[in-house]
């Protein structure tokens, strides 16, 4: 047996013992029954004909999926996409040239070609650039509006003006999450403008909310510690379920009940997989180096990252990342070149650790702010937004690497080849994990509900 | 479903079009035809059908481009070519790309020659070869009249004799005939009824939110009258803290929260009086349609000197503490958007209608065409709001603006308040700077709950606009494209007769009252009536308890849902004469039992063979807590402590990690916890709290992992069971035994069996035996852990969060 699957596995099926039967049982059960497709609505105390069922446990995908998990990482204030992933040798041309009323600003960064497929990547990016063959750089992007917020909103739940569920509450609700001891999305050191909302489940049930996570000690969940030595816990909640078992006897059937009696078990090994998860202690050295650990500017962001590897390996569906701030209406220089620093080698380390364990092939990364700026500069040494064209990149997960898609016109203003929405980036991300973007919906207020409401075309040309 | 964008709305309100008849290109030559089949058909049919024909997947724009008929009458941009003009024809701009926002087909531009071949085809006159006409597009507001014939709860309440029934013994009142002759037509029995422990618990809990003490315990075990349930009955619902529970139900109903949500959520700070006017309507059993007409109108109504005055202005404050989006910059957007979400929450909470729907297109599914919309938009747009917030001005941060509070009638300006200068700095650090005061000034405190900012006499609510007026229909809902300006009016539901009609001069909030309330509205009774069974059986009579449209759930019990509503109306729309009367029913006071055969056949007791057992919600959980340690402080709070808070932006993220820290010491009741959008207390967000942007007639009920973790190792359950052992240690009791009992009966409601008493006390030895566990030197510290470990484990339990 490959040492990483063994390892993996045993990530997924970690328990401190007591209630490790009862998982396994557990997890038999989801994967035996044939799931219907689209996922079911969980079970409430309204509909309580079923045997009770965790409204997290791993559910049937609409068809085969390429990707299992998500790693997003979210660049919060729109990186310049001309100085970045979006190669634009006019614009160098045409730099301090005027144009619509304001003076052009040529790339303030070298591009030069990248792996087999050379792919243009800044030297902002020089480490991630190592993965060019990896990376599929969609040029294309578009969105419909150039203020931080709703942007912000619309890129995490596909609606900038009502409170809706966000794409990894979606992501959840429609596939479970593979380690019952573990959040199903976990969103460490959230940021930029939209709050709770980002990671919010909306109208969807709670229980499909996205956990924040503070990023940088190993018990950033709430009430993860234990308020008592594991033994003596232990018997304290043994006599809950025996109180809770003498209820259920009385009740009858009651998936409700026997719902509570699992959370107490799961409750109970998330408190020592959760800290295990996050001990980045448990790390080879050589793998701290390869994210930056240790070094000033990388530190952080490094730890971040091999939390979301740890976490992704350990079953996790949805992870997002924050970074920012990106908005450089001015210092772009300094700015953009200290951000860059921060997240380049991490991310790279990232890349690099995914693909030697195997994982990278159904893990599905993302990077990418809420727009893009403009050719044009403001103050001088800076950009304004720009969500009428922008670059994201994806990778791992069944996504073609090694390509260039899409393209902004010639001076990186607008997307004009292959224009790909944030609808369409959502409909493209359910499609890798499985899921028809028209056919995961939630019945809310009378109306069948989508991540992409009504909109949405899957891009096939990014799919492997 | 207002989320609609402007594009796909287009497909509900198309109408049939009449032929049109052909114009230049009649009769078209054979040479003219084979090029149209050779070099245009195709192109059409591979790049514009999908969003553009009859059977695509989806239309757009409206516009259809696979018949003549269609490119002539055009869609939302006007007709896509004029025959013989290539130059005036949109079509022709649209493939050659000519503007930034009609570039077709979207994503790739056709070839040059493809291009050329529409300028020449239109042209030549656009000749088409005479085809059969194509289906009309689907028309929702053809089905409207029939919809309003059909659809159950837009007919009149119709009070029918209560049927024959086997058992008229078992039936205290009409209720149980209709429960019974349901369960007779299913040859099913009702089932025994509840034990009194058990009654007495799910009454006190159904009507006040808190468990019942052990001496109203031991009296009502006393008390054998016939009548003592009516009289517990009767005590619960004299009691102040009836209105803090069914207040805070209608909390939920009208999306109540103390900040704006959205990407700014700025603090509203007087929103608490509109929580504290609910509580007391509530409590003096208000009338239900003064309460609706209070709510809507209240600025509007007579009153009785200057209390009564701003007490009606307070009740205006259910249309204005909404979720806002003080980001946006377009304040005529802002406007439609606040109206909106008024027209969404009137709809939703009294009318269990949703209306909103049709702001961009007719309603799919309900008999509601865009006019209806406007014509109530009108009374919104009429209407000005005053929530202490206005929308940004320039490059300021500080949206906070006493002035735009009403003031109430004894405001007298306060001269030492100097009006704060605008800050502009970033708001991200004043929002962290703030921060940091707030949380020192909390730690200093030692009543958290009460704020230190002066409480001015200032509030959220509702006034007329200066020059009210009727609004245009708006097409797609976008506020550049007015159409046809509409009459402030209401729903076209045809059994309210003679609906009131809005004067000029008046923005026609007290009309819609009155028609919302008018006995003949089928829908107002029955809303609230199904409202309140819900919460007395854990099942409403309609699920959908927001949605009484076409896509919600049928009534269960129709005819008792309509005599319900009509003994509602019938005694004054008193709220708590129709809770009284469902309490004394046979069918309230059923046991919860389970029995194998009926739950074989109606596992979901949509029949009400039993009582439903139910979780108890948040405020329950952590009120029972603090109930039980004795720590809690019934007495209401002063105003709330989010006056304390920052007047910036509460905005990004992160002010929820140590939220519940910081309010965990407050020992009010749950109803009076700050309820901050996307800051909820830990205590409330835990247990599935209300989904405060919406409105919420029933919350869900979902069992996951982190409530276990808030069980077991949150602070605040763990100094509630410490509390809870201070109280059974001081009690001054003779046994352990006798120990275990009370904490029994301070938890659950009822005296603990033998086996969970020894099991108790064999917990508390073992625990005292453990080393790891009786870590200190002092026994007494010990016992007290031990105890304490018991308490918790009490808490923790199904049973406690549980209503049999």
């Amino acid at each position: 047996m490959n040492p990483t699957t063994s390892r993996r596995q045993m990530l997924l099926s970690t328990s401190c013992g007591f209630g490790y039967l009862a998982l396994a049982d557990l997890l038999t059960r989801a994967y035996a029954e044939p799931n219907s497709v689209p996922p079911t609505q969980p079970s409430s105390a309204h509909t309580g004909e079923e045997h009770y069922r965790s409204p997290l446990l791993p559910k049937q995908p609409h068809f085969a999926p390429k990707a299992k998990r998500i790693i997003f990482l979210y660049m919060q204030g729109a990186p310049s996409h001309v100085d970045t992933f979006d190669y634009k040798p006019e614009l160098a041309k045409m730099d301090g040239k005027s144009y619509a009323g304001r003076t052009l600003l040529g790339p303030q960064w070298k591009f030069n070609q990248h792996g087999k497929s050379g792919l243009w990547i800044s030297e902002l990016f020089s480490n991630v650039a190592q993965h060019a063959d990896d990376l599929c750089i969609v040029n294309s992007m578009h969105t419909d509006n150039p203020a931080h917020p709703q942007a912000t909103i619309l890129l995490h739940t596909g609606s900038a003006r009502f409170v809706r569920p966000s794409m990894g509450s979606w992501v959840v609700y429609g596939l479970g999450t593979q380690n019952q001891n573990l959040p199903g999305f976990i969103t460490i050191a959230p940021g930029g403008q939209g709050g709770a909302q980002l990671y919010g489940s909306g109208f969807l049930p709670a229980a499909y909310e996205g956990t924040p996570i503070a990023g940088t000690s190993s018990n950033g969940l709430p009430n993860v510690t234990p308020a008592a030595p594991a033994s003596v816990q232990r018997r304290q909640i043994d006599l809950v379920q025996q109180m809770n078992r003498d209820l259920l006897r009385r009740s009858g059937e009651n998936p409700q009940i026997e719902g509570i009696i699992e959370s107490f078990e799961l409750g109970f090994r998330m408190q020592s997989t959760v800290p295990d998860v996050m001990d980045l202690t448990k790390e080879s050295k050589k793998t701290h180096a390869l994210y930056g650990i240790g070094e000033t500017d990388t530190d952080t962001f490094g730890r971040q990252c091999l939390m979301a590897r740890r976490f992704a390996e350990a079953g996790v569906r949805f992870i997002e990342l924050s970074h920012g701030n990106w908005d450089q209406h001015q210092q772009l220089h300094q700015k953009h070149e200290s951000n860059a620093k921060v997240i380049d080698k991490p991310i790279a380390g990232l890349l690099a650790d995914l693909k030697a364990r195997g994982m990278l092939k159904d893990t599905l990364v993302i990077w990418g702010g809420e727009f893009g700026r403009t050719p044009t500069a403001q103050s001088k040494d800076g950009r304004d937004h720009n969500n009428r064209g922008f670059s994201m990149w994806l990778a791992g997960g069944g996504i073609k690497g090694g390509l260039r898609h899409g393209a902004t016109d010639e001076l990186g203003t607008k997307a004009e080849v292959d224009k790909m929405h944030i609808h369409d980036l959502h409909a493209t991300i359910l499609s890798l994990l499985g899921l028809d973007h028209e056919r995961l919906t939630y019945r809310y207020a009378g109306r069948d509900f989508r991540l992409t409401d009504v909109h949405g075309n899957v891009e096939k040309k990014i799919i492997a | 479903m207002r989320l609609f964008t402007p594009i796909a709305c287009l497909f509900a309100g198309l109408i049939a079009c009449p032929a049109i008849p052909l114009l230049a290109a009649d009769s078209p030559t054979a040479d003219q035809l084979a090029f149209f089949e050779k070099k245009v058909r195709p192109v059409l049919a591979s790049t514009c059908y999908k969003c553009h024909s009859h059977g695509g997947e989806k239309l757009k724009a409206n516009l259809f481009l696979d018949s003549r008929e269609g490119m002539l009458k055009g869609g939302e941009n006007g007709p896509a070519i004029v025959p013989g003009s290539a130059s005036r024809s949109l079509l022709i701009k649209a493939v050659k790309w000519v503007n930034d926002d009609l570039q077709m087909p979207p994503k790739n531009k056709l070839s040059d020659s493809a291009i050329a071949d529409f300028v020449t085809w239109v042209d030549m006159g656009a000749p088409w070869p005479k085809e059969d006409k194509v289906a009309a597009a689907p028309n929702y507001a053809a089905d409207y009249d029939r919809i309003r014939k059909e659809l159950w709860s837009w007919q009149p309440i119709k009070n029918t004799e209560p049927p024959a029934v086997k058992d008229a013994k078992w039936c205290k009142s009409d209720i149980d005939r209709f429960v019974l002759a349901k369960l007779d037509e299913k040859g099913m029995a009702p089932s025994a009824p509840a034990d009194k422990l058990t009654l007495l618990r799910r009454a006190t809990y159904d009507l006040t939110g808190l468990p019942p003490t052990p001496e109203e315990i031991d009296a009502f075990l006393r008390d054998t009258s016939a009548d003592a349930f009516a009289k517990v009955v009767d005590r619960l619902l004299a009691s102040p803290r009836y209105g803090e529970r069914w207040g805070r139900h209608w909390l939920d109903v009208a999306r109540y929260a103390e900040s704006s949500g959205m990407t700014r959520n700025l603090i509203y700070k007087y929103a608490w009086r509109y929580r504290d006017y609910v509580i007391q309507a509530f409590n003096e059993d208000k009338p239900y349609d003064r309460f609706i007409t209070e709510q809507l109108a209240g600025d509007l109504l007579p009153s009785r000197g200057s209390k009564d005055k701003d007490n009606l202005q307070v009740a205006t404050g259910f249309l204005c503490v909404g979720t806002r989006d003080y980001n946006e910059r377009k304040p005529r957007q802002f406007n439609y958007n606040v109206a909106d979400e008024q027209i969404d929450t009137v709809g939703r909470a009294f009318l269990a209608t949703t209306i909103a729907c049709a702001r961009c297109h007719d309603h799919k599914f309900d008999p509601i065409p865009t006019a209806d919309y406007y014509s109530m938009a009108g009374i919104f747009i009429s209407s000005q709001e005053y929530t202490g917030i206005i929308l940004r001005r320039g490059a300021t941060f500080n949206q906070y603006d006493e002035d735009q509070l009403v003031r109430l009638a004894d405001y007298k300006p306060d001269p030492a308040a100097a009006k704060k200068a605008d800050v502009t700095a970033d708001p991200k650090d004043i929002d962290r700077a703030a921060f940091r005061n707030f949380f020192m000034r909390m730690r200093s405190s030692s009543d958290f709950a009460k704020p230190s900012t002066p409480i001015k006499p200032l509030a959220m609510g509702v006034r007329e606009d200066s020059r009210p007026g009727n609004v245009n229909i708006l097409n797609r809902g976008e506020i550049d494209q007015p159409g046809q300006l509409v009459k402030r009016g209401f729903l076209s539901i045809p059994a309210i007769k003679d609906p009131p009609t809005i004067s000029s001069g008046q923005s026609g909030r007290w009309d819609l009252a009155r028609w919302i309330t008018k006995s003949d509205n089928p829908l107002t009774a029955r809303v609230m009536a199904n409202r309140i069974w819900g919460h007395l059986f854990g099942h409403a009579i309609v699920a959908s308890v927001d949605n009484f449209g076409t896509t919600g759930e049928k009534p269960t019990h129709p005819e008792l849902l309509d005599h319900l509503a009509a003994q509602f109306m019938h005694d004054g729309w008193s709220v708590k004469s129709l809770i009284r009367s469902i309490m004394l029913s046979s069918a309230y006071q059923q046991s919860a039992a389970f029995d194998k055969a009926k739950y074989a056949i109606d596992p979901d007791n949509h029949n009400l063979w039993r009582q439903n057992q139910r979780r108890l919600e948040a405020e329950a959980i952590r009120d029972a807590m603090l109930a039980a340690s004795g720590k809690i402080n019934l007495a209401p709070p002063v105003a709330s402590i989010a006056l304390d808070f920052p007047e910036t932006p509460l905005g990004a993220g992160g002010g929820r990690f140590n939220f519940g820290e910081l309010i965990s010491n407050t020992s009010h009741r749950s109803v009076y916890l700050p309820i901050l959008r996307n800051m909820l207390p830990e205590a409330l967000d835990v247990f599935d709290f209300a989904d405060n942007a919406n409105v919420t007639g029933q919350r869900d009920v979902t069992t996951v992992a982190p409530q276990a973790l808030y069980m077991l190792n949150n602070t605040f359950v763990i100094h509630m069971a410490q509390a809870m052992t201070d109280r059974i240690a001081t009690a001054r009791l003779p046994t352990d035994a006798a120990r275990v009992e009370m904490a029994y009966k301070l938890t659950l409601g009822r005296p603990a069996s033998s086996t969970e008493r020894d099991r108790a006390l064999n917990y508390i030895q073992v625990f005292l035996r453990d080393p790891k566990a009786a870590t200190s030197r002092d026994p007494y510290t010990n016992k007290a852990a031990a105890w304490s470990s018991l308490c918790q484990a009490l808490f923790a339990s199904a049973e406690f969060r549980y209503l049999n």
